[in-house]
């Protein structure tokens, strides 16, 4: 994988998924969108989500239907702004079950910062992990969210 | 979106009992609502309402047209499209018996491998076929049309006799436009599509389960006791320990998926049968999937499931989910057709053959270890999610306006 520096406003910004702390600069230039659901990340990196239906209409993560396609909205944010990052994979699976979904997803980047996943469906009732996998250069991070779709 | 209100309630119910400690949980479920626990309840609302919301097959142009459906009506019940001039879809799919055939495998040109699926509800499934070959309902219903096994027919024989028989070739003007003088093989996807407005129409009737359902949601006492008490001990077998419900979800009690839950794919005297790993190879090779020219759906918004495919390992050896609605006209089940009855379907799980599974398959499937008793508690609930299909079912549309009655 070739490698690149991130750069926001000039400020190299290599260790973000490292978590290794860049002093957080406040949110302003990238507030996560009211709606969006936090995934426990390393600060600064700050890793949202939200689900909406086929039809784009938003929904609460907890109303996911059950084996219906959806679509996801993942923002990525530091401290300065949009992270330079890239979700490289979104993928879901069910520990308890040791399967996953029977659908591969599709990423698009929409904006800074911004993407849009395709093609998602929880086809059971159960417990589900949710792996977001983020790529900067030769660096990758995996963030891990869990829910219940009944 | 339009939401019913007893939808509307399943949701509220839902995010109820997901918001967790704000719902004042009730101590002691009450014989009000059936014994059951705020959690059953909102579990059992996600089985309805029946019947459910549709909104026709944007893949399929002739969707919900009624000179379509009174077409593919007479296609349907037609021996003309097949090779002998003996067996029509009716020939497996019999109204009589919830529209599949009672015999452990299909019988149509030569003996096939696999029972019948009914056809009632079709038009809810996104998957078609115990292997899911097809993605849409109208190729699901142009294959038997030329398998050789089946009807064993042709595109050229199918568009003769729709442009030989008066009465089929007036009611194709009035449901396509135009005379049935186009090429031999959009005849054919043509003939399937109105086949398939046709079967859109077959939905069997609200159950005793049903009734349950929304009497519950209503808190309707009278409603609630009319259910018997072995179906609701039933049912809570179904919904707890069981955990039929993981795979049998929704009003249509499948989640149109695939599974292997044990059935042996191993077919007489030395093949095998792949299952979805079959399935989905040729699905993709059809030229008629929802990917293909014949979808009517210019944004291709419908084919997401078909464009998102993800073939796995575990694929081998898996079929469809199938509905458990009219279970009691539909033996017998399984994939191969090989059990004859509910209470062999619900020994099966009972005893499962742990060693049969997968290796890479499903995690949760235990042997259920039930009682007697309450074997027969999951077969009367299973019952309860059928019901005498009306004659209004099999009822054929009238002629088309200007067409001559046959």
């Amino acid at each position: 994988m070739k490698s690149r520096r991130w750069r926001h406003g000039g400020v190299p910004c290599l260790a973000l998924l490292c978590g290794l702390g860049l002093a957080t600069q406040g949110l302003a230039a990238c507030p996560v969108d009211k709606g969006f659901s936090a995934v426990s990340s390393p600060p600064p990196l700050q890793l949202a989500w939200r689900p909406l239906l086929q039809d784009g209409t938003a929904i609460a993560p907890e109303l996911i239907p059950m084996a219906r396609h959806f679509l996801v909205e993942v923002q990525l944010c530091d401290g300065a702004g949009p992270s330079p990052a890239t979700l490289s994979r979104i993928d879901a699976t069910m520990p308890a079950h040791r399967h996953g979904m029977n659908y591969r997803p599709r990423i698009r980047q929409v904006g800074a910062g911004r993407f849009r996943v395709e093609g998602m469906m929880f086809h059971m009732s159960g417990d589900w992990r949710l792996e977001f996998e983020l790529t900067a250069g030769t660096e990758v991070q995996r963030l891990f969210h869990d829910l219940a779709i009944r | 979106m339009t939401l019913r209100f007893a939808e509307i309630f399943a949701w509220l119910a839902a995010g109820l009992l997901l918001a967790g400690p704000a719902v004042p949980a009730r101590a002691q479920p009450t014989a009000a609502d059936g014994g059951f626990s705020t959690a059953e309840i909102a579990r059992i609302a996600g089985h309805g309402p029946w019947p459910m919301p549709w909104h026709g097959d944007p893949g399929n142009r002739v969707s919900g047209n009624d000179a379509a459906i009174r077409l593919g009506f007479r296609l349907f019940f037609d021996p003309g499209l097949s090779a002998n001039g003996r067996i029509s879809c009716a020939s497996c799919h019999d109204p009589a018996r919830g529209f599949q055939d009672g015999r452990a495998n299909a019988q149509g040109l030569r003996t096939g491998t696999r029972n019948t699926p009914g056809v009632l509800d079709v038009r809810h499934q996104r998957w078609f076929g115990w292997d899911g070959a097809h993605d849409n309902l109208w190729s699901a219903s142009l294959r038997p049309i030329v398998d050789p096994g089946e009807m064993g027919g042709s595109a050229a024989r199918s568009a003769a006799r729709l442009r030989n028989d008066p009465d089929l070739a007036c009611h194709y003007r009035q449901a396509f436009g135009k005379a049935p003088d186009s090429a031999d093989a959009d005849l054919l996807v043509n003939i399937a599509k109105a086949i398939a407005a046709w079967q859109e129409t077959l939905v069997s009737p609200r159950t005793a389960f049903d009734h349950f359902r929304d009497a519950l949601l209503a808190n309707d006492a009278s409603g609630i006791g009319a259910y018997p008490a072995a179906a609701k001990r039933g049912l809570r077998l179904f919904l707890g320990p069981g955990q039929c419900a993981t795979c049998h979800a929704g009003p249509q009690f499948s989640n149109g998926e695939f599974a292997d839950i044990g059935v042996p794919f191993f077919i007489k005297p030395d093949g095998v049968d792949p299952g979805r790993q079959g399935g989905i190879r040729r699905l993709l090779a059809n030229p008629n999937n929802l990917l293909g020219r014949g979808n009517d759906d210019a944004t291709r918004g419908n084919a997401t499931a078909t464009r998102h495919l993800r073939p796995e390992h575990r694929n081998f050896g898996e079929f469809k989910v199938p509905t458990l609605r009219n279970l009691r006209q539909t033996a017998p089940y399984m994939h191969n057709g090989s059990l004859a009855s509910l209470p062999e379907v619900v020994r099966h799980y009972s005893e499962l053959d742990e060693d049969r599974l997968h290796s890479d398959g499903e995690r949760i499937l235990k042997p259920l270890r039930l009682s007697e008793g309450e074997a027969a508690d999951l077969v009367a609930f299973l019952e309860s999610i059928s019901a005498a299909l009306p004659a209004t079912a099999m009822a054929a549309p009238l002629t088309a306006p200007g067409c001559r009655p046959r």
